[in-house]
């Protein structure tokens, strides 16, 4: 197994898990914010000798109200499209500085997060630059299919036929988001052969996988990248009670594909091809939202087609969007 | 502290052919410059060859990194610059308007940060010759900004440049402009400091409190209310005036180490001291310049050539006791600001502004000139001149604004 | 002569309430020729679901419309309002709108003789426990309602809307008439007279329910309006301290962040049956607050001025009756269930038995769709284990 190759401080049940928080309470996120939890678990497992850069969007916007902070590491803002080169830059300079012997030689981690935004639309191409680096780096690329924090428009990640500020169900067009969801974490595995280690993952399920490829990427070193599904209680429309049970039903029934990509090797996390786990129907996870309140049974056949598609015919299920020719 | 004597002997290493963007180079080598962040336009991407070979020859310690993007290069170089590391970046035109968003934060967050403009052009259509307009678009953002007119000058405006810049009081970024071509690409003969004589004049970094690392946790830039953006902007403008000070303070410590160096530090005058007109300007225009001026003064004209080092600060009050000696002020721009009060230049209206209090104002005319690299010549200059004393008896608004070397 | 309306409500549940009562405010006062407009708070924006956010509608007779907006718009809050509203009755516990402004008081902007019109199912005096006394006196109204909750997309008309509307009018005619009211409603939806009906009849149970409440009457205010400092009193480059690191077991052995706790987000809070609790974590492990305290033998204490009563940790429990959300105006304050629990594990299980029968909600998944206001069963202590839920 390719997980045998890292070598890392694995977290071997919810009991071992680090009590102490670094991004801690008083925050100004929504009820049942499923990013939060993003932010609280990747600081946690990383540890207090991180500095942490985070974009605009939800997570800066919301977390910090200034002259307050939630971080009891060092944090800083930067730029919508700027989390891979914040990071880039907060690598090379303690590189620099360690080396040249002007700061202490010693591990610090650099993590920068951004939105699906942010992320995969806008710093894409920051985030490609950041992958091709030598520096020990992550960044955190949570997704909560939408410009959450300008109240809810369209990004290239939001789930086709999803109702968003940009994309409202009208008379004449019932659906607006008529893109089909930007798969970034496969599109950066598939065209970094050198960054070492690319997952996705959900903050709360399977408990603990996200921790642990925290750790997984922190270990490995070099560039690496984690694109998170976080369930926007406020922008999905549900009751922030269901934010975990929204995660999991989106990954059950693949839509959010769960994998690894390990110097090259796919390890699926939750593997949904009916040869493996399976999945349950797109249905559930799509009326237990207001945002798909508009679409009709033909919409989510649609929907259940293409995620059938992804899993039973792309070359790599789930990761890359290339049909094999011999089949 | 200015000294008599330089506190060293041997302040120079040695004496090269440069650019004025091989010069900036081999300051930022003695600046023991920690990051440097390189994305290619043309014409400041020259520093960034001259770097990268410094570096592949092991003369400089420093990370090297390749951007994808202006935005990226610049947000490198600001986080860079926030772990305290001293940072190195640059830009030309355009590519310094794609990163514009990262140059704004950098100013809000203070961080001292230096930068090489090669001045150029603004698309469309592409063009490479010199224009201001580019550097000038942080003028209200917290940035220091200076031209130079020679590498020499370029090369220890590098050092005065980060001194000032990384001074407690100020811990603004710094634009270090020069005019694309006749600048950054024209060689000449440079004295290139000793590494001990750089040392004595420019102090390590240090952000202190403000530094980003797990030993000083603090959250840099939170989201604010309307409840402190006021105090956070008066902050800033503080530091803006405070820097006034701090520059003159640089240039004593520069010339205490170097030489007499710089007899002013924000402007530099000639043949002014019984002139009756004068022409201002920034960057090589000032070469013209002041040769037409030599020229009018053997004719008994008597013209003096006023040429403009620091933008940001404006050096208000000694501007304004320098200008108010003269009847009669040209203010030569290499930008535009169309659709501006008296459709003036930018510069034009900075000085303006600032002898706006003076009783007795020297009148003031306006040039727009060498846009796009257009070239400036001595006879043009002469025709400025000529303008500019005319403007003593003749104050009609449609005559303000000239154009010189526009075909018409 | 200025009308201030100010309406106070959740965040996101009820955006679309809120924006619309305002809205209908202005339409309705202009048809009866009266100059008005209105606007939202706009450091509430963006929304987060369950922060107290405030709407605002300005009604004048007299004045042209710019001296009205010169008067009551741009400007983020109002100094004093006529009217406040207030959608969701927990509210009157306070509201912390954003970081160093601590948790300030519901009727805040209730000026003299002004009226704070909740809609609620409480009566007056249960609700008087927790408003802050004022100087002077003020007025409390009062109309029946549900908690009216819904999402984003998915509205909830459950006649809240109307019945606000109604209430208005019936506080203040000034402001907008009943008959107003009704004709405007009727034009708008013509076959669906219960519209009108509903505003009527919340405007005649309005005007019953108006009480005075007489200086000093309500209770002592605690929290304190911070005085933000001078601008040469922080740190430049926008820094700020981080919190401090700290972390022991053990209630409020976290560090956490003292100048904004946010806890006003909350309408329910988890209530806690210590000795059902099988110590599994997934509380604490799923709580997007970081409210639990992990308590040196392995359960976990609650910091409730943190907590934004988001239901994750009830969700998450497996063990039936553990963890149960309960109506927020049922506690009047934050001390550590933990440390009742461990001084007498009885009379806390008691306590808690108590506050889980009264008033609990099942909430549906998509927000708008319902919501259920149930009383639970009894789960005694030392009696059998409640169980795995199914």
């Amino acid at each position: 197994m390719a997980t045998e190759t890292i070598v890392y401080d694995k977290i071997k049940g919810v009991h071992k898990i680090p009590l102490e928080e670094f991004y801690t309470s008083g925050h100004r996120t929504c009820q049942g914010c499923e990013s939060a939890t993003t932010m609280r678990a990747f600081i946690k497992v990383a540890g207090p000798r991180t500095v942490v850069t985070g974009s605009t969007g939800c997570m800066y916007v919301a977390n910090t109200s200034y002259m307050t902070t939630p971080w009891i590491v060092p944090w800083m803002h930067t730029q919508l499209g700027a989390a891979g080169s914040s990071a880039i830059g907060m690598a090379a300079g303690l590189r620099a500085l360690k080396r040249k012997g002007k700061i202490k030689d010693e591990p610090i981690n650099a993590i920068a997060f951004c939105g699906d935004l942010g992320g995969g639309d806008m710093g894409l191409s920051g985030i490609s630059g950041a992958l091709q680096t030598d520096y020990d780096l992550l960044i955190i690329m949570y997704d909560n299919e939408s410009a959450a924090n300008t109240d809810i428009q369209a990004t290239g990640l939001s789930t086709y036929g999803a109702q968003t500020t940009f994309t409202p169900p009208g008379s004449k067009h019932r659906i607006m988001q008529r893109r089909w969801k930007k798969n970034v974490a496969g599109m950066l595995a598939v065209g970094h052969p050198t960054c070492k280690y690319v997952a996705t993952a959900c903050a709360t399920f399977p408990p603990m996988d996200y921790m642990n490829k925290v750790r997984k990427a922190l270990a490995v070193g070099g560039p690496t990248f984690i694109h998170t599904y976080d369930p926007c209680p406020k922008g999905w429309d549900f009751h922030p009670r269901y934010s975990h049970e929204i995660g999991e039903f989106g990954i059950k029934s693949g839509l959010y594909p769960l994998f690894e990509v390990i110097e090259g090797q796919v390890v699926y996390s939750y593997d949904c091809r009916k040869t493996a786990k399976g999945r349950i129907p797109v249905k559930e996870f799509l009326v237990a939202q207001g945002r798909f309140a508009h679409l009709i049974p033909e919409d989510i056949d649609y929907i259940q087609k293409r995620v059938d598609e992804m899993w039973e015919e792309w070359e790599i299920p789930g990761v890359a969007p290339i049909k094999g020719i011999l089949k | 502290m200015i000294a008599e004597e330089p506190k060293i002997k041997n302040v120079y290493e040695r004496e090269d052919l440069l650019t004025g963007c091989q010069a900036v180079s081999q300051a930022v080598r003695l600046a023991d410059v920690d990051v440097i962040a390189a994305y290619p336009i043309r014409p400041y991407t020259e520093v960034m060859d001259a770097l990268s070979k410094i570096i592949a020859d092991g003369e400089l310690d420093a990370e090297y990194i390749i951007a994808d993007s202006e935005h990226s290069q610049f947000e490198i170089v600001k986080h860079a610059s926030s772990v305290n590391a001293r940072a190195f970046a640059g830009s030309s035109g355009t590519g310094w308007c794609y990163g514009f968003e990262a140059l704004v934060v950098t100013a809000t967050d203070r961080l001292p940060v230096l930068f090489l403009v090669g001045n150029r052009a603004l698309d469309d259509p592409g063009a490479f010759g010199v224009e201001h307009n580019d550097a000038m678009a942080v003028r209200d953002m917290g940035w220091l900004l200076a031209w130079v007119t020679t590498p020499q000058e370029a090369l220890e405006h590098v050092l005065i440049g980060y001194r000032v810049a990384e001074d407690k009081r100020v811990r603004m970024p710094m634009a270090l402009a020069m005019d694309g071509a006749f600048l950054t690409h024209s060689q000449h003969m440079v004295k290139i400091p000793t590494r001990e004589a750089v040392r004595q004049f420019l102090p390590p970094y240090d952000l202190g409190d403000g530094r980003l690392h797990p030993d000083n946790p603090i959250s840099i830039a939170p989201q604010v209310n309307e409840d402190w953006v006021m105090e956070l902007r008066r902050q800033n403008w503080d530091a803006a005036r405070r820097a006034r000070g701090v520059i003159k303070e640089a240039y004593g410590e520069f010339n205490a180490v170097f030489g007499e160096r710089y007899s002013t530090p924000f402007f530099t005058e000639f043949m002014t001291d019984d002139a009756d007109t004068v022409l201002i300007g920034l960057g090589t225009v000032c070469a013209p310049g002041r040769t037409a001026c030599r020229r009018l003064r053997e004719k008994g004209e008597k013209v003096g050539f006023v040429s403009l080092r620091w933008f940001r600060p404006f050096p208000t009050i000694e501007l304004r006791e320098s200008l108010k000696r003269f009847k009669a002020v040209g203010v030569v721009d290499r930008d535009f600001a169309h659709g501006s009060p008296d459709d003036g230049g930018i510069l034009m209206h900075e000085v303006r502004s600032a002898l706006y209090p003076l009783k007795n104002r020297p009148a003031i005319t306006n040039i727009i000139t060498g846009l796009g690299g257009r070239d400036v010549s001595i006879d043009d200059c002469i025709r400025m001149y000529e303008i500019a004393q005319k403007s003593k008896t003749d104050d009609k608004l449609d005559n303000f604004v000239t154009w010189i070397g526009v075909r018409e | 002569m200025i009308k201030r309306v100010e309406i106070n409500y959740r965040g996101i549940f009820q955006k679309n309430l809120g924006k619309k009562i305002g809205s209908d405010i202005v339409i309705i006062a202009s048809g009866m020729g009266r100059i008005g407009f209105s606007n939202g708070r706009y450091s509430d924006s963006p929304e987060r679901n369950g922060i107290p956010c405030k709407y605002f509608a300005f009604v004048s007779h007299d004045l042209s419309e710019e001296e009205l907006e010169a008067e009551c718009g741009a400007k983020l809050d109002i100094d004093q309002c006529d009217i406040s509203v207030v959608l969701d009755d927990t509210m009157i516990k306070g509201v912390e709108p954003w970081g160093w402004h601590g948790v300030r008081p519901i009727n805040e902007k209730v000026q003299p003789g002004g009226t704070l019109l909740v809609v609620t199912k409480k009566s007056q005096d249960e609700l008087l426990q927790f408003i802050a006394k004022k100087p002077y006196s003020w007025k409390l109204a009062t109309y029946s309602g549900d908690l009216s909750f819904g999402g984003l997309w998915v509205f909830r008309d459950d006649l809240t809307h109307e019945k606000t509307l109604g209430a208005v009018a019936g506080i203040d005619p000034d402001i907008i008439g009943i008959e107003a009211v009704e004709k405007y409603l009727n034009h708008k939806t013509p076959k669906e007279p219960a519209r009108a009906e509903a505003a009527r009849q919340a405007y005649d149970e309005v005007r019953k329910s108006v009480r005075t409440v007489k200086p000093g009457e309500g209770v002592e205010w605690k929290h304190e309006i911070p005085v933000l400092p001078k601008w040469f009193q922080f740190m430049e480059g926008a820094a700020v301290p981080a919190v401090k690191r700290h972390f022991e077991l053990g209630p409020k052995g976290q560090s956490r962040n003292e100048t904004f706790k946010r806890g006003t987000t909350k309408n329910q809070r988890p209530v806690v049956r210590f000795d059902l609790c099988t110590k599994c974590t997934l509380c604490w492990l799923e709580c997007p607050d970081q409210c639990f305290d992990q308590t040196s033998d392995g359960l976990y204490d609650i910091a409730f001025e943190y907590c934004t009563g988001c239901n994750k940790c009830a969700q998450a429990c497996p063990v039936n009756e553990c963890i149960v959300m309960v109506d927020e105006l049922q506690f009047t304050d934050d001390s550590s269930p933990w440390d009742a629990y461990k001084a007498n594990p009885q009379k806390y299980t008691e306590w808690a038995e108590e506050k889980k029968r009264k008033g609990r909600y099942i909430h549906p998944m998509v927000t708008g769709t319902g919501l259920e206001f149930v009383e639970g069963e009894l789960v005694p202590f030392g009696g059998k284990r409640a169980g795995q839920k199914t």
